[in-house]
């Protein structure tokens, strides 16, 4: 009860805490507002765009106005910028200070409301749904044009019989939600690292496998050319650290696996050349780019790159 | 209460915060009562648009009505509007302006019920619920086969589910959808509305009518003022009178019982000497009443005050309890001592 009292008496002490007091109890009631609506996406073709969109602007526009409204400076600024000149100069500077001290505070209440908007995900999936690449889903390939569009459509229902259950509908759902998310970038980070140090964990271990194995072919071929020199034999293999193709071992079964595992960086210099690539320059966020920019094999349509070529020459990303 | 007392306190600091204070009272009131009413649309053909526009708009104007009533000021603008000029003229942009900031006032809470029952879209959906478009979100190949009463009876129970029987010609849930967005649009749209033309009249009048608006909200709060303190004035000179009224009956009374004990003129005479010598706070009290004495010239003062207001001048004397109560000048009576001394 004091602490209340103590607020009460500190908002009104003074007229700028006290639009302060109602910059924040607007902001309240924004969060509120938000809470208590009960947000109805259409799920119809070229309503949902238009009703996720303007929920997302409209209600920010209205708050915004609102607390120009509630804010007494706002017409004293007006008065002040309007009055005839008398015996008084007018400063330009104070009506630029209170225009945008007015402003600051009537955004407020606005920026609450999209970002609740944007963190409940509601108003993107259901603005968005329409507009997903129909590709990125299995489940919708099989759909014609205008039955996809349909479908899309109703994604935001979870009730529609045509959505209800379909593993796709969940997938296009969790997908528009992560990407209004703003920690979507933060988490997309965080995962990039992670899979890369798998990937790598994975291909050293395949290096190191290949390597052992490699070591052993070629310590059998020195053997056998050792029993073949005592035969007179002149042929002695060098042990090539970098086989032009890596030795096919007919009992490993997974060898077209690990091959595939190693996307044809199987040199020390290349290991090397794609580490601190990595690090100097990161690859663009768009997996459509053209691949040869990469100039390796991490994108499965990319050509095998000839063994030698170092990935350093490739960092013009 | 702690917590209602400060917040009282808080809104009467001023009136302006006070009148603040009522209206977003009977905004939240409205918001309330709606959500504690049981809408219930009827279901049936011609009742469904009867109801839901009598929902939409009755309580909005009971509310308007109710804000308006609950306004302090309204006596006073009806009493401004209606006093006889006397000798104080009337300005028609005082009226205007005190109408306007009390109808401003009492429009919240009826913008904020026709806001929240356009968002929750009950109302919309009961009213147009027979005038979906089956072709387009249902089975449009099966609509025409249908005679339109019928039709109009099928999709009059969109709003109840419980005896909606309508599913193979058109899914309640895509009708229910499609009329709450539309509903939905247009509440978001009214408050828009709404805020824009608050904002611009709130904004853009200073750059028009400045001057006028400082003179009639000056005026205006003068009026407001004066009668508050009549109204004080008047309420201690009723104290004052009564205090006087009673002390005297007081004194005559026991007075009374003295000249039972001693007899003749000298008691009535001394009983009436002691009645006329006042005692300090005696004193203190008819100087309150200032002059004014009895009933007659009380009423008398009250009837001036209503139908011949002062005017606006102050350092004029003007004799008012003289023949020249209608707002003749003081100049008659002169005119007869002179006259008499001439013919002298």
């Amino acid at each position: 009860m004091e602490r209340f009292r103590a607020l009460f008496q500190h908002f009104q002490s003074s007229s700028e805490s006290v639009t302060n007091g109602l910059c924040l109890l607007l902001a309240a009631l924004t969060i509120k507002i938000y809470s208590s609506f009960d947000f109805n996406c259409p799920c119809l073709a070229r309503y949902n765009t238009l009703y996720g969109l303007g929920l997302l602007l409209t209600p920010p526009l209205a708050l915004f106005l609102c607390g120009l409204l509630v804010n007494r400076q706002s017409v004293v600024m007006v008065e002040e910028w309007h009055r005839p000149v008398g015996q008084r100069r007018k400063d330009a500077g104070i009506v630029r200070y209170m225009c945008s001290s007015v402003l600051q505070r009537a955004l407020a209440a606005p920026l609450v409301w999209i970002l609740l908007a944007l963190l409940d995900g509601k108003c993107f999936v259901c603005a968005f749904s329409n507009s997903v690449d129909p590709e990125k889903f299995l489940d919708l390939a099989n759909m014609t044009p205008s039955q996809v569009q349909l479908f899309l459509a109703k994604v935001p229902c979870k009730e529609d019989e045509l959505v209800r259950d379909s593993p796709a509908r969940k997938a296009v759902s969790r997908y528009l939600r992560c990407l209004s998310q703003r920690r979507y970038w933060s988490n997309y980070v965080d995962l990039e690292q992670k899979l890369f140090d798998e990937t790598c964990c994975e291909h050293a271990r395949d290096f190191a496998h290949r390597c052992v194995l490699h070591f052993f072919a070629s310590m059998r071929g020195e053997l056998r050319a050792w029993g073949l020199r005592r035969d007179a034999s002149h042929l002695s293999p060098e042990p090539a650290v970098v086989p032009p193709e890596p030795p096919e071992d007919p009992e490993d079964p997974d060898s077209g696996r690990r091959k595939a595992h190693l996307r044809a960086i199987c040199s020390r210099e290349q290991v090397d050349g794609l580490l601190s690539s990595w690090y100097c320059s990161k690859p663009p966020l768009d997996l459509t780019a053209s691949p040869g920019l990469w100039g390796s094999g991490l994108s499965r349509r990319a050509p095998l790159v000839a063994p030698g070529t170092t990935l350093s020459q490739h960092t013009d990303v | 209460m702690d917590k209602f007392r400060m917040i009282f306190q808080f809104l009467q600091s001023n009136q302006e915060s006070f009148m603040n204070g009522i209206c977003g009272i009977m905004a939240l009131a409205s918001a309330q009562m709606y959500s504690a009413f049981d809408f219930n649309c009827p279901c049936l053909p011609g009742y469904n648009a009867a109801y839901s526009v009598g929902i939409l708009l009755a309580p909005p104007l009971v509310l308007f009505l109710l804000g308006l009533v609950l306004n302090n000021n309204v006596s006073m603008l009806a009493e401004e509007w209606k006093r006889p000029l006397g000798r104080r003229a009337k300005d028609p942009a005082v009226l205007r302006y005190m109408f306007c900031s009390m109808a401003q006032r009492a429009l919240i809470a009826p913008v904020v019920w026709v806001a929240v029952t356009l968002l929750d879209g009950k109302c919309f959906l009961c009213a147009f619920c027979t005038a979906v478009p089956v072709a387009a979100l249902g089975n449009g190949s099966l609509a025409p086969a249908l005679p339109a009463p019928e039709l109009a009876r099928l999709l009059a129970r969109v709003p109840c589910p419980e005896i909606y029987d309508g599913d193979w010609l058109l899914a309640r849930e895509v009708a229910v959808r499609y009329l709450r967005c539309i509903s939905q649009a247009l509440g978001w749209s009214f408050v828009l509305l709404t805020t824009l033309l608050a904002f611009v009249v709130r904004s853009v009048r200073p750059c028009f009518t400045q001057a006028a608006f400082l003179k009639s909200k000056y005026w205006s709060h003068y009026i407001d003022i004066e009668r508050k303190l009549f109204d004080e004035t008047c309420t201690e000179h009723a104290k004052a009178f009564a205090k006087v009224c009673i002390q005297q009956f007081f004194e005559a009374v026991s007075h009374d019982l003295e000249l039972g004990h001693a007899h003749g003129a000298l008691a009535t005479a001394t009983a009436a000497s002691a009645a006329h010598s006042p005692t300090d706070g005696a004193a203190e009290e008819r100087d309150k009443l200032r002059g004014i004495t009895d009933q007659g010239t009380m009423n008398r003062l009250l009837m001036s005050w209503h139908k011949c207001r002062p005017p606006l001048h102050l350092g004029q004397e003007q004799p008012l309890l003289s023949n020249g109560w209608a707002g003749a000048g003081p100049r008659a009576p002169r005119r007869e001592v002179a006259t008499y001394l001439s013919r002298v």
